[in-house]
């Protein structure tokens, strides 16, 4: 039998299991999410399509999927929705530039004899495909910070009605502080488990450090945790500010 | 000026506020040195100071892909070595996709090797081997420091404390592993596991219950997911699994996979544990008296909301690493389902067993934290 069938089988057990229908939804979500990925993946392959476009759209859908088919359309997905594309779009102007000038796109000199027979002139823009790989790395953990904040966000100010605007959105960032800590943590070991290959070549070929920091594949790791370091400490504030925005309308007292 | 209200002010400088003036002085003298660290490297480095524009051929692939191909000349000056302040004339060639090559501009820093028999009039000829990146990655690192002490306050501070600690503890058990033979990886990152749990948990959340509960169970939902991955991979024999794709490697693939699938779902699968234990206990705490299948159920209907974001958030850091690759390989007309299967067939399969990984934190951590709740009410 495949493995990955096997495995993907045991997963939905599990999800059906503990999560019920919810579970069975978000099994649903994430089949779904591939096939949204495969979708970009081939319309990116025709170079007369912009890539940075491209990519927006592919996460508008994710956060679509993720949001208001899991989770029903109200207050708390909608908010949680704005602020994960202003989020996304902030971060790609600064990814942009700097993958532009630290020259981190497309293959680096310790994988290139693996593609050797590929022809690598292929009219696809690496600079902005290197940018839209970043983006689609920290989509999910930036929709995960966004509803994890909108939503009792949403609580309180049911609670509490005559909370001002100001307090609602002090109450977020203290909220968004709790759970930084470990989300940057999940992501940071998440990358640190698909890289281990890489730091094992590293130590095992005794690069020295500045060799490791300044050769293309680590220095692109490295800018991609980071950013999506920064994606998820920004998605604080913005979904604070936007929800504050939205369920208090009218700013009192 | 009077120096006693000075004083005064300094005095009444909170602990926060020194950690922001440390992290100004070393913010400004980081940059001084990134931009000043030319000796410190062996190999020579050249910075452009001019770039010419000498040739655009059209080039199309044997499969109909169109690109351009340049071709620059670029005149650099040496900033380190026994040839420092010489000049050196270098010839580059790019393409607009620039997939393996790059497009020079002045005041890049390449790392060059010189073709010292070339000299004409005290200029060098030479080639180049690398780009200097070093301060873009110091640019970056700042921003997100920045970025985490400004929305994370003493918690962000916390976190970077965790993340270094963690990135030291990885280094170290590599070496072990480099430096002796016969020690397993897997061995060693359960190990590690071990480490990063109790390290990230108390700089994130202090020592109290809640703490120990997520670690229990953190340490026990690993263990399972491990076990359960294992079993997959040998009832399955690996069948479906590329492991000739895994790039990087100096040992042996199918180990190298476990411990990276063990380290990479450890952090979501704190993540799981912690927000789990954390409400029980609140809810606890706002009302003592709360009945254990209260507890059970508010739990569930907590790990229900969470599974699926936590999912995704390894799906697509997993997943969108390869995307450049299955490109490359559509372009040069690769069949559909061989790209998949062999480019992604083992980030799909990671994804899946932190999937799983998550999913088991949920009741586990559940049950551990509601003993620890039941504990503490039989000691009051």
């Amino acid at each position: 039998m495949n493995t990955l069938l096997l495995m993907t089988i045991i997963l939905f057990i599990l999800m059906r299991l503990v999560g019920g229908k919810k579970g069975t939804k978000s099994f649903i979500a994430l089949f779904l999410n591939f096939g949204v990925l495969l979708v970009t993946i081939i319309l990116m392959s025709n170079p007369s399509f912009n890539l940075i476009i491209l990519t927006f759209i592919a996460c508008l859908i994710i956060s679509i999927i993720n949001l208001f088919y899991v989770n029903d359309i109200n207050t708390k997905t909608k908010t949680a929705f704005i602020s994960t594309l202003i989020t996304i779009t902030t971060l790609f102007i600064f990814i942009l530039i700097i993958t532009e000038k630290a020259m981190i796109q497309g293959f680096g000199g310790e994988e290139i004899h693996e593609i050797s027979i590929f022809s690598l002139y292929i009219g696809i823009d690496f600079v902005k495909l290197a940018s839209s790989v970043i983006v689609m790395s920290t989509i999910g953990a930036i929709i995960d910070i966004a509803i994890s904040i909108s939503s009792p966000m949403r609580e309180l100010s049911i609670h509490q009605p005559t909370i001002s605007r100001s307090d609602l959105f002090k109450s977020g960032l203290s909220i968004g502080r709790d759970i930084l800590g470990t989300s940057v943590n999940t992501l940071f070991f998440a990358f640190f488990g698909s890289y281990l290959a890489l730091l094992i070549w590293f130590k095992d070929l005794s690069y020295s450090l500045s060799a490791v920091i300044n050769s293309k594949i680590m220095s692109a790791e490295m800018i991609t945790i980071l950013f999506a370091g920064i994606g998820v400490t920004l998605v604080i504030p913005i979904t604070s500010f936007i929800t504050a925005y939205f369920l208090v309308k009218k700013e009192r007292g | 000026m009077n120096p006693i209200p000075i004083m005064k002010k300094l005095k009444n400088l909170s602990s926060i506020h020194y950690i922001y003036v440390i992290v100004a002085i070393l913010f400004g003298a980081s940059f001084l040195f990134v931009n000043n660290n030319y000796f410190l490297y062996e190999d020579p480095i050249a910075k452009v100071i001019e770039t010419s524009h000498v040739d655009t051929t059209e080039a199309i692939d044997s499969f109909g892909n169109e690109d351009q191909l340049y071709t620059q000349h670029i005149t650099g000056l040496i900033k380190n070595g026994d040839h420092q302040g010489n000049l050196i004339h270098l010839t580059n060639q790019y393409s607009m996709s620039g997939a393996y090559d790059h497009k020079f501009n002045v005041g890049n820093d390449l790392f060059v090797s010189i073709h010292s028999d070339n000299l004409e009039n005290g200029e060098f000829t030479g080639s180049i081997r690398e780009v200097k990146r070093d301060k873009y990655v110091l640019v970056v690192a700042w921003i997100f420091i920045f970025a985490l002490l400004l929305v994370g306050k003493k918690q962000g501070l916390f976190s970077l404390i965790s993340l270094l600690v963690n990135a030291i503890i990885l280094s170290f058990i590599l070496d072990i592993y480099i430096g002796t033979t016969g020690l397993s990886l897997v061995f060693l990152c359960i190990l590690s596991a071990v480490f990063f749990t109790i390290t990230s948990l108390l700089f994130v959340n202090g020592f109290n219950e809640k703490t120990y509960s997520a670690i229990i169970a953190t340490l026990l939902a690993t263990l399972i997911t491990m076990i359960i991955t294992y079993l997959t991979l040998w009832v399955t024999s690996s069948n479906g699994l590329y492991y000739e794709a895994m790039q990087f490697l100096t040992r042996p693939p199918q180990t190298v996979f476990l411990a990276g699938i063990l380290i990479g779902s450890l952090g979501a699968v704190m993540d799981v544990a912690i927000t789990i234990s954390s409400s029980l206990f609140n809810l606890y705490e706002k009302n003592t008296n709360i009945s254990t299948k209260a507890l059970l159920s508010s739990g569930m209907e907590i790990g229900k909301d969470i599974m699926g974001t936590m999912t995704n958030i390894l799906f697509f850091v997993y997943v969108s690493g390869t995307i450049p690759v299955i490109i490359l390989y559509f372009k040069n007309h690769s069949m559909l389902g061989y790209t998949l299967s062999i480019n992604l067939s083992l980030e799909l399969a990671r994804a899946i067993a932190g999937g799983i990984g998550i999913v088991l934190t949920i009741p586990i951590g559940l049950y551990i934290t509601v003993g620890f709740i039941n504990r503490k009410r039989v000691r009051s």
